[in-house]
Order: structure tokens, then sequence, then C-alpha cells
């Protein structure tokens, strides 16, 4: 299940997901903030901004990820599944974790 | 080690069996014991055979399955929502992302302050009900999780600022007055003047044109009653007798 896959968002930034709920493709774009809103992935990073874009102008599913290190993930839900989403971005977010705990360790010997 | 028990030979007789009795075990024991031979023949010819069916199930046609009978809570959720969509003129959907409580305990008093109810409602009654209803096209909104505000009136304006402050729930739509809208129209409809507002625009809209007509049509005699007058004043200050007869001539000439 989706709750298995633990996303930490520390080196995240703002989360802007932007879908147009009439169209048929963007239940997994939904579900995904609907995770993405939940209270154990939240408490990982209280700084993060997720914002929620709706139109109604036929546009596809979006998310946009921006990083604390300017760096910006885009996933076009269309065609994506949920926990494919989740794992794209958890993956990312454990990268960045890594690259930064060493970098941190060594500053404080 | 087995241990040989023979008869005690009686006087004159012999007799030639031996009971060999191995050591340690009796008829009932709690590790499994061999059968006798004669035991383990008649379990086998008694074994149970399941009857084989006439007909192999292969040949069948396949098997309808018997329609699901309707939970009693299932249709009372059922029925509930189809008042709601009867009884309210405004019905706005909201993605609901999860709240801490004591904040989704807030929402829902501001919002009843203004009479708007929340419902949690479960798409799997929700799509049957619209699917037979005039609202198919709020069909596709019924994914994931959802929340219905119902108010018999159409405060718009209240309710997208209590929704301003509560960042995860996502206005979708909204059905005011049997009218579909979208979030921009929702949008929309809050920034319009109320309904007498409205109305009085209208009929001041309405009212223009005729009335510039009326003017026109009335301008020529409007005009002709005017110069009359004028004349008559004239004459009066003037105390002239003659012209006053032509004047009277002249105006009947006119119409």
């Amino acid at each position: 299940m989706a709750s298995k896959i633990r996303v930490v968002l520390r080196p995240v930034k703002s989360i802007l997901v932007r879908f147009c709920p009439f169209e048929s493709d963007v239940e997994s774009t939904r579900k995904f903030l609907q995770y993405i809103n939940h209270k154990k992935i939240q408490a990982t990073n209280r700084n993060c901004e997720v914002t929620a874009d709706v139109r109604h102008d036929g546009s596809e599913p979006l998310v946009d990820v921006r990083f604390a290190d300017g760096e910006r993930l885009i996933m076009k839900g269309a065609n994506l599944t949920t926990i494919e989403m989740l794992t794209a971005l958890g993956a990312r977010c454990n990268a960045k974790d890594v690259k930064e705990e060493p970098k941190s360790k060594k500053k404080n010997p | 080690m087995a241990a040989l028990r023979s008869v005690a030979p009686w006087r004159g007789g012999w007799l030639p069996a031996l009971q060999l009795v191995r050591h340690g075990s009796k008829a009932v024991t709690r590790h499994w014991k061999a059968m006798h031979f004669q035991r383990q023949k008649l379990m086998a010819v008694t074994e149970y055979l399941a009857p084989r069916p006439a007909v192999p199930p292969r040949c069948l046609g396949p098997r309808r399955e018997a329609p699901q009978e309707d939970n009693g809570y299932a249709q009372l959720l059922r029925r509930q929502v189809e008042e709601a969509f009867r009884d309210n003129r405004m019905i706005a959907i909201c993605q609901y992302n999860s709240m801490p409580d004591e904040d989704l305990v807030l929402m829902r008093h501001y919002l009843r302050k203004h009479n708007i109810e929340v419902k949690f409602v479960l798409n799997e009654i929700v799509r049957p009900v619209l699917s037979q209803s005039k609202y198919k096209n709020l069909l596709p909104l019924f994914v994931a999780r959802n929340i219905l505000l119902v108010s018999p009136e159409a405060k718009v304006r209240e309710m997208l600022r209590v929704l301003k402050g509560v960042p995860q729930v996502n206005l979708l739509g909204a059905c005011i007055d049997d009218t579909i809208l979208s979030r921009q129209g929702v949008e929309n409809f809050a920034k319009l003047p109320p309904l007498e507002a409205a109305q009085g625009q209208t009929v001041g809209a309405l009212e223009l044109l005729p009335s510039q007509t009326s003017s026109l049509l009335q301008r020529g005699s409007a005009h002709l009653t005017a110069l009359l007058d004028q004349h008559i004043h004239r004459l009066q200050t003037g105390e002239t007798g003659s012209t006053a007869e032509p004047s009277p001539a002249q105006s009947s000439g006119a119409h």
C-alpha cells in the first residue's frame, strides 16, 4: 500500500499539484495529493508548502516539486500510478538526504 | 527387547503359539501406532470415494451469480445522498486531505454558522446515485476522498473565505441551482452582485431603448406645443387681436 512508502520531505521546499477534476485521468494525482497531505509525511518537514491548483482547462495533471537546492522534479500524472510517483519522489528525497548526511558529519567531527 | 511370555504348559498338552508382546506399547498411545494389518485392509477398502456428477461441470454453461442483496445501511446512505441533492440549492464538492481533528471541528463550526453542512460521502454510494440522476457530469469528480458542503442558501463568498483558511480541503466544483460550475465558475459566482441589484440593472437596460423611442415619437408634437405656448404668451403680452385668429387656423392645419 502506498502508506508503506516513507517519503522524507526534508530536502523539499514546495510541492505544486495541478489538475482538472473533470478529466478522467486525475485519479492517481489526486491520491498522490491525499498521501502527501498525510500527517506523518507532513511531520517530516513542516516548512514544505503543498499547494493544489484546481483548473478547468483540460490540461493534464502535473506535480511540480521544488527542492531546497534548486532542483525541480516535474511528474505528469496522466499515465502514472500513485505508487510510482511516491517511489520516485521518495527515492530522490532519500538520495538527497544521504548526500547531506556525510556533509554534515564532515562539518561536525 | 522382546519379552517372551510362554503360556504355562498344561498337563498333557502344549500350546505352540507364543504371544509376543512388544515392550512398552499399549493399545492407546500418544504417538501414531501402526494399525493391525487386518485393520489396514479394512480402512483401505472402506475409503470415501466422492460421487462424480453425471455431467462434468466443464460442459455446463457459465453460472450466473445471483445479484447481491442491497445492504440496508447502503440503502440508507443512498437515500440520504438523494435527499441532499434534492433539498439543497448549493452542493459543493471538495477533496478532503487528512486534517487534524480540531481544525476539522473548527471548520465545521464556521460553516454551520452560515447554514452550510459538511457531509462525508463514500464514492461507491454516490456514483450509482449520480449516474441515475441528472447530475451525470459530476461523476468524474468522485474519485479519492471527498466531502460535500450542502446548503439551502447559496452563500458562496462566506464558504470561499472559510475554505481559503483551510489548505487541506480543495474545492473541485459545485452544483448551484442545478447548474454545474467549476472552481473558476464558483469564484465568478461569488463576485456577482445580489439578485435584486442584478434585476434592477436588467430592467434599467431594457427600459433604455423604449424610452428613447417614445421621446423620439413625441418630439414633433412636443416641439409644436412649445412653439404655440410661446406664441400665445407673446400675443397676451403684445395685446394684438388680429394675429389671434389666423394662429388657431394654422395650428388646426398643422394637425
